[in-house]
């Protein structure tokens, strides 16, 4: 059978790239720069661990009441922020993730320094949950989620969203209601990190505002970035490397920080595509050996 | 008919007039140029009638309505497409997912129709014909930032074509092309003029103007010096004092 | 009393304004937000602070702290920033968030997790005037400080180099026509700027007695509240709004004794004038 130690690494690794693959929508899909994500995931995270821990709400309604909290005040958040331009959109997400890890550190109602437990597994059947069933359960939503991104990428909301991250004034001009769409994709990606929080909340069974930090955010922009911001596997893949890599690599995981901070500044400066973007090295390499591949048959 | 109505309009950005007082009016089926020395306020009355920026004063009509408060894209589906001086394509995007962008512009503001998938064969069809009527058709497939100067603004003038507009505002669509190019971006521009569009054409080059125009606007710091026939303007000793002006 | 709390809050003020100083100018002739300028301040706390050991002088400690920042931030400019000028702003941004990521661990590896003393003593002695008294350090703040804004001052108004910066932040390409070296004026701002950082450094080194891998933290979002307060890319607008936070801090936390996070006022600050100017104080559209 599958080690315990292992399954908890294969959870977290999907948490991550559910993580990934929301922030993805915003930063990589619509071109807007979300430097608090982590934000979005607490707040999902504490929303179903209170329901459940103080308001006695099955798992299967408390995480999904996670993701339309985190969706709506992504929507809060998000109205006013995307009136502004770039830079102060960056330094108001910055700051949305301080306030709203203060507020989970400093409000009592929030458990303070010390968070909230007592979160279990979902029960079905009768009985709680393997950790393997946990995992498919995620893996299936996951499934999902990717149906409905492809769904979107080949929607208009995706043309219009495509068209915001080129050129937002042509896109105007274009007869694009960028405001809107600039929220709609803040609020899809807010729902969906706040459903990663509800997982991770009854997974992890207790949680504290530390997780929730901006160095969190960091995190989840670097497998972004290094996966391929806007590509649809790339942040998939990026949470799986940079997820396996500490977990096999004693070392790797002494420095990881380090690691992260100098791969974000590598790859955005040799190849900001990432990994599977178009000009990466992997990419080129890739198209050449099918290029050769199919000019020898 | 008439289609665009301007009445005293006037922008003024940090106590600089950049338009003072203009009033003309446009008509359908007619290529109406815009012409004046640089820094006459011709690009700021484009980003004035297609919401980019607000005007300090003076009314703006089309249709017979005023469009004073709304935005650029609201502007967009009521019919009036533009280009921009410096070429504004979507660079990482081929040219027919360049025209989609604009077509879509009917399904935005639905929730539900943005949501269903572009790629249906009528859709697909009626953006080849865009693309067909532009000249496009080799380079469908391309992105836009591989094209030269002449193919994008081919692709700027398909795209606003794809708004279907009633009014299509052209800045500086010769700009920096070779003669030739020049040459057939006129023609297409005639064909758009007698399939029942009406054109505002901001132009320095005097000879497209002259053939392409039957009336011109002649601006200058702001203000309207002139309006007439190519002869008229040609021969009116203020429009002529306005470009020496600046060349003495 | 109040003139106690008036020199505090002017003395931690003139230290927000070093640092912020470099932020602002940066923003305003590149554009970009530099986050890894917190980490070129910290690194010039650690530089002085090794320096202090090898040698024991302070001023010494204090102008090879400034070099090694500047020379930092060059390398930054030169290799990771200017570079990337043709892709969209978010690019260096997040080069920037790496590298100051990497530079806070890597201050960390290096010199351990601890913070390290920096005792340096000048041999001015306290000053003391009835119940007004300001600590020895406190008086190298604020000459120190002082004397760099005089000297950063007298360069952007009566130098024709600073001519240049300041016409390079308003528009690069028309002065480029003019026959400016844009590309030198860039490395000269990232120079002066990271130098005044790294004097920053050393200065709050030597005033808290304490050089540490995260000190560049705090300053690192307080810089950035800052700057927009003052509005971003505007030097005076950097200038007082340095001297109001630092007031603000002294004030609501000395005098009024409001228990409210001492770091979050820059923040409140911030919000609270962009809601009645959007641009900042002295800044325009």
């Amino acid at each position: 059978m599958i080690s315990g130690y292992l399954i908890t690494i294969l959870i977290t690794i999907l948490i991550y790239a559910m993580l990934a693959h929301s922030l993805n929508i915003i930063t990589g899909h619509a071109g807007q720069i979300s430097l608090g994500h982590a934000a979005f995931f607490g707040i999902g995270a504490y929303t179903s661990a209170m329901l459940y821990a103080e308001a006695g709400f099955p798992f299967w309604i408390s995480v999904p009441l996670a993701a339309v909290v985190a969706g709506i005040v992504g929507a809060l958040l998000g109205i006013p922020c995307l009136r502004v331009r770039d830079d102060f959109l960056a330094i108001t997400t910055m700051g949305i993730n301080f306030v709203v890890e203060a507020i989970f550190l400093y409000i009592p109602f929030f458990g303070g320094a010390m968070g909230i437990g007592g979160i279990n597994l979902p029960k079905w059947f009768g009985r709680e949950m393997t950790k393997p069933e946990y995992f498919v359960l995620i893996l299936v939503v996951f499934f999902f989620l990717l149906l409905l991104d492809r769904r979107m990428g080949r929607s208009w909301i995706g043309l219009a969203w495509a068209s915001i991250r080129e050129d937002e004034q042509a896109a105007g001009a274009m007869g694009v209601d960028v405001v809107r769409f600039k929220v709609l994709a803040f609020i899809l990606g807010s729902a969906i990190a706040g459903l990663a929080g509800g997982f991770y909340a009854h997974f992890l069974t207790f949680i504290m505002p530390q997780n929730f930090g901006f160095g969190q955010s960091i995190l989840i922009l670097c497998m972004v970035v290094f996966g391929g911001i806007g590509t649809r596997w790339g942040p998939i893949v990026g949470a799986v490397i940079l997820g396996i890599l500490p977990e096999i690599s004693r070392p790797i995981m002494e420095y990881r920080i380090l690691i992260y901070g100098i791969l974000l500044l590598g790859m955005m400066r040799f190849q900001p595509g990432g990994l599977l973007g178009a000009e990466s090295i992997l990419s080129k390499a890739f198209r050449r050996t099918i290029y050769r591949l199919s000019n020898s048959g | 008919m008439t289609l665009l109505e301007i009445t005293a309009l006037s922008k003024e950005f940090d106590g600089l007039r950049a338009l003072d007082g203009l009033s003309f009016t446009a008509k359908e089926e007619e290529i109406l140029g815009i012409i004046g020395p640089n820094g006459a306020g011709k690009t700021t009355l484009f980003n004035l009638i297609s919401g980019i920026t607000p005007p300090s004063d003076g009314e703006i009509n089309f249709q017979g309505k005023s469009i004073l408060r709304l935005k650029p894209h609201q502007i967009s589906h009521l019919g009036i497409g533009r280009t921009f001086q410096i070429v504004r394509p979507f660079q990482n995007l081929d040219v027919e997912t360049n025209v989609l962008v604009a077509y879509g512009h009917r399904f935005y503001p639905s929730f539900w129709n943005s949501t269903k998938a572009f790629k249906q064969p009528e859709i697909l069809r009626e953006v080849q014909m865009l693309i067909e009527r532009a000249g496009l058709q080799p380079y469908a497939k391309q992105l836009a930032k591989n094209l030269p100067l002449g193919f994008k603004k081919r692709l700027e003038i398909a795209r606003a074509l794809a708004l279907k507009p009633r009014l299509l505002l052209l800045d500086e669509p010769s700009a920096g092309l070779r003669f030739e190019e020049s040459t057939q971006l006129m023609g297409l521009i005639r064909q758009l003029r007698d399939q029942g569009i009406g054109v505002l054409l901001i132009e320095h080059n005097m000879q497209v103007v002259m053939d392409l125009c039957k009336r011109i606007v002649v601006l200058d710091h702001g203000s309207k010096i002139a309006e007439g026939s190519p002869e008229e303007i040609r021969s009116n000793p203020l429009v002529v004092q306005a470009y020496l002006g600046k060349e003495g | 009393m109040l003139w106690q709390q008036l020199a505090n809050g002017i003395a931690v003020g003139s230290v927000y304004a070093l640092i912020s100083l470099g932020l602002t100018m940066v923003y305003g002739i590149l554009r970009i937000l530099h986050v890894a300028h917190a980490g070129i301040y910290a690194l010039g706390a650690y530089v002085g602070w090794f320096s202090f050991r090898l040698i024991g002088n302070f001023w010494l400690s204090l102008i090879i702290g400034m070099a090694g920042a500047a020379v930092a931030g060059y390398i930054v400019e030169r290799f990771l920033y200017t570079p990337l000028l043709h892709l969209p702003r978010i690019a260096p941004l997040i080069v920037s968030i790496g590298l100051f990521t990497a530079m806070e661990e890597a201050f960390r590896i290096v010199a351990g997790p601890h913070t390290l003393a920096y005792n340096a003593r000048v041999g001015l002695g306290d000053l003391s005037i009835g119940s007004f008294h300001l600590t020895e350090t406190q008086i190298l703040i604020l000459l120190v400080t002082l004397a760099i804004l005089i000297f950063l001052w007298v360069f952007l108004t009566k130098t024709r180099t600073g001519l240049a910066m300041r016409a390079c932040s308003q528009d690069s390409e028309t002065t480029s026509s003019f026959g400016v070296n844009v590309s030198a004026i860039i490395a000269v701002n990232f120079l002066i700027g990271s130098a005044m950082a790294g004097a920053a450094g050393v200065l709050i080194g030597v005033y808290d007695n304490q050089v540490w891998p995260t000190m560049g933290s705090i300053p690192a979002y307080k810089a950035l509240a800052i700057v927009v307060l003052g509005g971003l890319g505007n030097i005076p607008g950097t200038v007082l709004a340095s001297i109001v936070v630092g007031l603000a801090e002294t004030f609501f936390i000395g005098v009024l004794a409001i228990p409210f996070p001492r770091d979050a006022v820059a923040f409140v600050a911030m919000i609270l004038v962009l809601m009645f100017k959007p641009y900042g104080l002295l800044g325009k559209a």
